[in-house]
């Protein structure tokens, strides 16, 4: 396991530690019991914590901390109690509203901004909630082009996302609770405007041959874990994931897998429903489905890759 | 003797008499022990206002800097330690809720709602002794993924010829080539080191990065708890991960304090990370499944 190369030494050094130390020690740490907390103006000290881990530490980073914080939290909770909808102008009408968001991917973070999208006959804006804030917008005239496109979610689900291309290059992509009405309704805002077709191609993704929720028993120090998760084949790999990890916990490439069998014991999915996967870089990976004979077809060794329904 | 008085609670530690002498806390005040009477646990405290610490940004730091080495310090000389969260100040009862008048100090009452827990506190520093918090941060730096790796012609950007708005549109393009390479890696590389450092921690969060760069592709945040004996065997799979892989970046912090395997102490925090995980195999399926 090891090739006589040194550990990496963990640091302590405060210069380098000291932002994880604020993260983890204001998120972090034991509390006691609210009643015995000194309170500010009837606010028990914790909430700073509270509201700090829900915000997650790019907001405290983004608003500050401590009194920075929750100044700015004041500053919003004043702003969003006194006017949620947009600030429409002068002739300005509102085609349509739907919750949606926003993928940001200037600067240091890239992620999905929640909110409401709102169509105008002038603009597409989308408009954090609380507080109220315009995530992005762009003018009707400044949209070249509108496509309906499929991604996967952290969870491992597929929605239609909204991907815009501008006249200025940029692309954006939106969500929406309904992409296909908010689609045809910004074509027809754009009456004529826009081109008939994107001139870029898709993101290219490996094609899924096959997908679905698959239990994986996760070796660990004090034994293995069943986990509920998707599970997802293409011509190469298997992977596993997750809904509540960031990344697969589970990538095979399918050349590893050297053989497959059905365990007669009891799994999360029932009696039957486990696969043994003899692997070259894990050993023994198990695996349950609650469509075990599905699976064992798809990942038997040998198998030709394209699987046809 | 009538001014208020509150204690700002640092950790709750083994008793081990003098383990605080000669540390000091926030603003270097001194620190002492409140043992809880008829347990073998204690309070690490400073005697403070009643007041929260509140501050700009960079005395927050400083506290923050102040208490950990404090809680630290004391870890190391008792082996077992449940450290607070910041600001965790216990003030004098209000005389108001008393009838017979004057409330309990703050002392008094913060013993007397630990004893009431003693059990479970004596069992989670247990549980904690000998164990340490590391921090992982493994990410992949796009610019070293290769433009093997990608899909398209970097010189396609520069073209003679192309409108400005098409050169930018390639341009980003080719950065989303590169973002999809760094995802895949990223990918593989997260199960890889999920999979080893679970074989050695004792518990594991996946926790959100305080330290962002704008060319990386996050790959693994955690908190593993392990014992202080495997810091070395954590240290040898990342070691090994980053020669295997020129693109990976790894930040490894710690030995900390336990602070993010703290709240099955007091109960007052939601699990996070793997709350969902099923028992080992032992877990009852209802009948007929």
């Amino acid at each position: 396991m090891t090739d006589g190369r040194p550990p990496m030494r963990p640091t302590r050094d405060p210069r380098v530690t000291l932002d994880d130390l604020v993260e983890v020690l204001l998120n972090k740490g034991a509390v006691l019991h609210l009643d015995l907390i000194v309170a500010v103006a009837d606010i028990p000290l914790i909430g700073v914590s509270i509201r700090a881990a829900i915000a997650g530490m790019e907001t405290m980073l983004e608003y500050g901390m401590m009194r920075d914080w929750d100044e700015a939290t004041r500053a919003w909770a004043e702003r969003s109690a006194v006017r949620r909808a947009i600030d429409l102008r002068d002739g300005e009408g509102v085609v349509c509203r739907m919750s949606g968001g926003h993928l940001l991917t200037e600067g240091i973070y890239t992620g999905w901004r929640p909110g409401t999208v709102y169509l105008t006959d002038q603009r597409l804006v989308v408009l954090r909630d609380e507080p109220r804030e315009i995530l992005w917008q762009t003018e009707l005239g400044a949209v070249r082009a509108v496509r309906l496109e499929p991604e996967r979610t952290v969870g491992g689900e597929e929605r239609l996302r909204l991907r815009l291309a501008l006249t200025d290059g940029r692309e954006e992509r939106l969500s929406a609770r309904e992409p296909g009405k908010l689609r045809d309704l910004l074509t027809d805002a754009c009456a004529g405007r826009l081109d008939g077709a994107f001139l870029f191609a898709p993101t290219p993704e490996e094609e899924t041959l096959a997908e679905g929720h698959l239990w994986y028993h996760e070796p660990r120090r004090g034994g293995p874990l069943w986990r509920g998760g998707q599970g997802r084949l293409t011509a190469d790999t298997l992977t596993w994931k997750s809904p509540v990890d960031a990344r697969p916990a589970l990538v095979l490439s399918r050349a590893d897998i050297t053989g497959l069998r059905r365990l007669d014991e009891r799994g999360p999915a029932g009696t039957g429903g486990v696969l043994a996967l003899e692997t070259t870089a894990r050993g023994e990976v198990r695996l349950a489905a609650d469509d075990p004979e599905a699976w064992a077809a798809w990942l038997t060794p040998g198998r030709p890759v394209a699987v046809t329904g | 003797m009538t001014e208020q008085t509150a204690l700002y609670v640092y950790a709750l530690v083994r008793h081990r008499p003098g383990a605080a002498d000669g540390v000091t806390g926030l603003d270097d005040r001194p620190l002492r022990l409140v043992p809880v009477p008829g347990t073998d646990v204690a309070a690490l405290v400073h005697d403070a206002s009643p007041k929260p610490f509140e501050g700009a940004d960079d005395q927050v730091r400083r506290w923050v800097e102040q208490q950990s080495r404090a809680v630290t310090t004391v870890w190391e000389r008792t082996g077992g330690v449940l450290p607070m969260t910041f600001n965790v100040l216990v003030a004098d009862e209000e005389p108001a809720q008393d009838p017979a008048g004057g409330g309990r100090r703050a002392e008094q009452r913060l013993t007397d709602w630990l004893t009431g827990r003693a059990a479970e506190i004596t069992e989670r520093l247990d549980a904690l002794t000998g164990r340490c918090e590391l921090r992982v941060e493994i990410t992949v730096d796009r610019t070293a993924v290769t433009a093997r790796e990608t899909r398209t012609d970097p010189r396609a950007a520069q073209l003679a010829g192309r409108s400005a708005g098409m050169r930018r549109l390639l341009a980003r393009q080719q950065e989303q080539d590169v973002r999809n390479a760094a995802g895949q890696l990223a990918d593989t590389l997260h199960a890889e080191a999920r999979h080893r450092l679970l074989s050695v921690a004792e518990d594991f969060r996946d926790r959100g990065r305080a330290h962002r760069a704008p060319d990386e592709t996050d790959v693994l945040s955690a908190a593993l708890l392990v014992r202080k004996e495997d810091i070395d065997t954590v240290g040898t799979v990342l070691s090994e991960l980053r020669a295997r892989h020129p693109a990976v970046r790894i930040r490894f912090l710690g030995p900390w304090p336990p602070y993010s395997f703290t709240e099955d102490g007091l109960g007052m925090r939601e699990r996070d990370g793997t709350a969902e995980a099923v028992g080992g195999g032992t877990r009852p399926h209802p009948p007929g499944v």
